[in-house]
């Protein structure tokens, strides 16, 4: 389990990451997302020791991070790259010497992974020869060697086309399921809504949002729709109600008394037929807009 | 094996015996660049010139030139036998053989055939040496001499008196204070080669280890290195890498050229020099551990490798600037230069070299030297460690050092 304690940094007057606390727990993907400028990198960069903290701290275990803890954390930064000239399975038997792991198991690991990825043909080839999707894949391998007890992703999936977004989700996800959490940022809401177990939403440097989906769902409103045989407008009377649409024949309106919605299904099944009667769940991209409004 | 068994394991192994860090750097930083084709064709290019110097010097000491000098008159027969005696005495690397000719034509017919290389012949009282197309220096030299003293000898003869009487006091004999005449050409030859050698390799490891800096900012790997291990041992890792290549490749040169010359006429001098050529190499190490910092900083100034001409220009000019002071200061300007690091790199082995210094000068030259690199070590492991991860240009060692980490 990794916490992040009020953590702060300021660029100058600007306060790029403001008392963010937040929890990664263990054997499931916990997502992060934000817009462009909202502290996502400045934070990970805190949690791995790359940037200096002004307030705060992070906890590994209940501890203090160390740096040792840190060499066993997988850590794949937005900014990344590798040797270009270097032969790819030398270099990351390189790095995964850097993180404490010895030559020999390094590269069998390392050559089974590339394997995976169609790549093991070209552990020979300098980094250079590869396609820019390729390279991708050899750097997260170097954040899978040695086999990592946390993994930190900084956009993993900027650049993949689909059946590369499809091999990482897999690795995320066994990653996940072996027990190791598994935190990474995105700006694909669809994606993270597809893959997340939690999700912990940033703007403007702070944490606006944090939770399991349904956690974040819960918190907006409960909304339905009606279509009906005849005009709608009368809805707007019915009490314990917020109309957000009323068009035609369809209504779109928030509970906000419990019970209501069933005063309205009653109310509407004796003035003609229902069409449609349906409960409206947000798609986590509107609860994104909502939560970083 | 579970995730956390993996885990374990992966823990126990590294307690057991960890390779340091900066271990692993400075191995990649060799093995890279021993793996380089233009480094390693580079240095063997630069080998074979130093093996081609020697060769030729030792082809130069011990080429002996034979010549076959004719006479046809008993007067030339008599000097020309007489520089069949003694050519070898007059200059070590010239045989003369002496033949007779018939007559003036059939000698004169030889020359022209090539039979033979030269011909000894009196026109009036003046002697003349006839060759087909210009006699060779040490010929003519070893001709010249003989001529001069038989002659001088048969004139005095006829004057009823002899050479030693005729030329008492005449002789000026050459008494060197210090060393001799041969041994100070060797020292100054050495000691600025010795000090080309230096400046040579700083630059060439110099620029390396500023490049394989800047390679690792412009990649952008450096952020998954410093999330996993201390910028310093980074550091640390590839200054001793480039060190370690550095040193090594000079050592192989200088010894390439010491054997070598100790297969020339130089060779009777090797043994006194070995001494200085080690204080050499142990100046060189502390002198380049010094100025390697700097690259490293200059390295990390730069975003990308078109900067790294212009970050790096200090540190040439510095390295340029060693090399020119040692090379020509003299006198008191000398014996205080090779005291100030890092000037004293160079300046301190020169005089060395040229057996101008005590070996407890050297001792407190090189501690003073090694004084400044553990200052410019820590100096430059700040701006280092702040400029590494700024990749938005090119950066001034003002602004590296103010930044925050």
């Amino acid at each position: 389990m990794l916490e992040l304690n009020g953590l702060t940094r300021r660029f100058g007057d600007l306060v790029a990451v403001d008392d963010v606390s937040f929890s990664v727990p263990p054997g499931g993907l916990t997502g992060f997302v934000g817009g462009n400028g909202a502290g996502k990198t400045t934070t990970m960069r805190m949690v791995m020791g790359v940037l200096a903290m002004h307030a705060g701290d992070v906890r590994w275990h209940g501890h203090r991070v160390t740096a040792a803890d840190r060499r066993g954390f997988g850590y794949m930064p937005e900014e990344r790259g590798l040797y270009p000239k270097q032969p790819i399975a030398d270099q990351l038997v390189y790095l995964a010497r850097l993180r404490g792991m010895d030559a020999a198991p390094a590269r069998s690991q390392i050559v089974e992974l590339l394997d995976r990825f169609g790549l093991g043909e070209r552990v020979k080839e300098p980094l250079e020869k590869l396609s820019l999707g390729n390279q991708q894949r050899v750097q997260i391998v170097a954040a899978l060697v040695p086999q990592p007890r946390l993994l930190i992703l900084d956009e993993p999936f900027s650049g993949l086309d689909p059946t590369a977004i499809d091999a990482m989700t897999d690795l995320l996800r066994e990653q996940a399921d072996a027990g190791v959490p598994v935190v990474f940022s995105s700006h694909q809401l669809d994606l993270v809504d597809r893959l997340c177990d939690r999700l912990v939403v940033m703007a403007r440097g702070r944490v606006v949002a944090e939770g399991t989906a349904d956690q974040l769902r819960a918190g907006a409103p409960v909304r339905y729709r009606i279509r009906l045989g005849g005009d709608a407008g009368w809805v707007r009377e019915l009490p314990g109600l917020q109309v957000d649409d009323v068009a035609g024949t369809e209504a779109l309106v928030d509970v906000t008394a419990e019970g209501a919605e069933q005063e309205l299904l009653t109310r509407a099944m004796e003035r003609g037929p229902v069409h449609d009667f349906s409960r409206v769940v947000p798609r986590l991209s509107e609860i994104y807009r909502e939560v970083t409004a | 094996m579970s995730t956390q068994e993996q885990e374990r394991t992966q823990v126990q192994r590294a307690g057991a015996r960890r390779t340091p860090v900066w271990a692993v750097v400075a191995a990649r930083e060799v093995s890279v660049k021993l793996r380089d084709r233009t480094f390693v064709l580079g240095s063997l290019s630069t080998l074979v010139v130093i093996l081609g110097l020697v060769g030729l010097q030792v082809w130069l000491d011990s080429r002996t030139d034979s010549y076959q000098v004719a006479s046809s008159s008993a007067g030339a027969q008599v000097l020309v036998e007489a520089a069949e005696e003694q050519a070898a005495e007059i200059d070590e690397n010239v045989e003369l053989s002496a033949v007779t000719e018939a007559d003036d034509d059939a000698a004169r017919a030889a020359v022209q055939e090539e039979e033979i290389d030269a011909w000894l012949t009196q026109d009036g009282d003046d002697w003349v040496l006839v060759t087909r197309d210009g006699a060779d220096r040490s010929l003519q030299t070893v001709i010249e001499s003989v001529v001069r003293s038989e002659m001088l000898a048969a004139n005095a003869a006829s004057a009823g008196t002899s050479v030693e009487e005729l030329t008492e006091g005449t002789t000026v004999t050459v008494e060197q204070l210090e060393g001799d005449a041969e041994l100070s050409t060797l020292q100054d030859i050495l000691g600025f080669g010795l000090a080309f050698l230096f400046y040579l390799a700083s630059i060439i490891f110099g620029m390396t280890l500023a490049q394989s800096v800047t390679e690792e900012k412009q990649s952008r790997i450096v952020e998954m290195i410093a999330a996993a291990v201390p910028l310093r041992e980074l550091l640390a890792g590839k200054v001793v890498g480039n060190t370690v290549l550095a040193v090594g490749q000079m050592a192989v040169y200088v010894a390439v050229g010491m054997v070598g010359l100790s297969l020339t006429d130089y060779g009777t001098f090797i043994p006194g020099l070995t001494g200085d050529v080690a204080w050499f190499l142990a100046f060189f190490l502390v002198g380049f551990l010094a100025l390697s910092c700097l690259w490293a900083v200059a390295g990390a100034l730069a975003s990308r490798n078109e900067d790294l001409q212009s970050t790096a220009t200090p540190v040439t000019m510095l390295v340029l600037a060693i090399f020119l002071g040692s090379a020509f200061l003299d006198g008191t300007a000398e014996v205080v230069g090779s005291y100030v690091p890092p000037l004293s790199a160079v300046a301190m082995p020169v005089r060395l070299v040229k057996g101008d210094a005590a070996w407890w000068e050297a001792l407190i030259s090189l501690g003073l030297l090694a004084a400044l690199a553990a200052v410019l070590i820590l100096l430059a492991e700040r701006v280092y460690r702040r400029a590494l991860m700024q990749t938005g240009g090119k950066l001034s060692i003002r602004q590296a050092w103010k930044l925050e980490e």
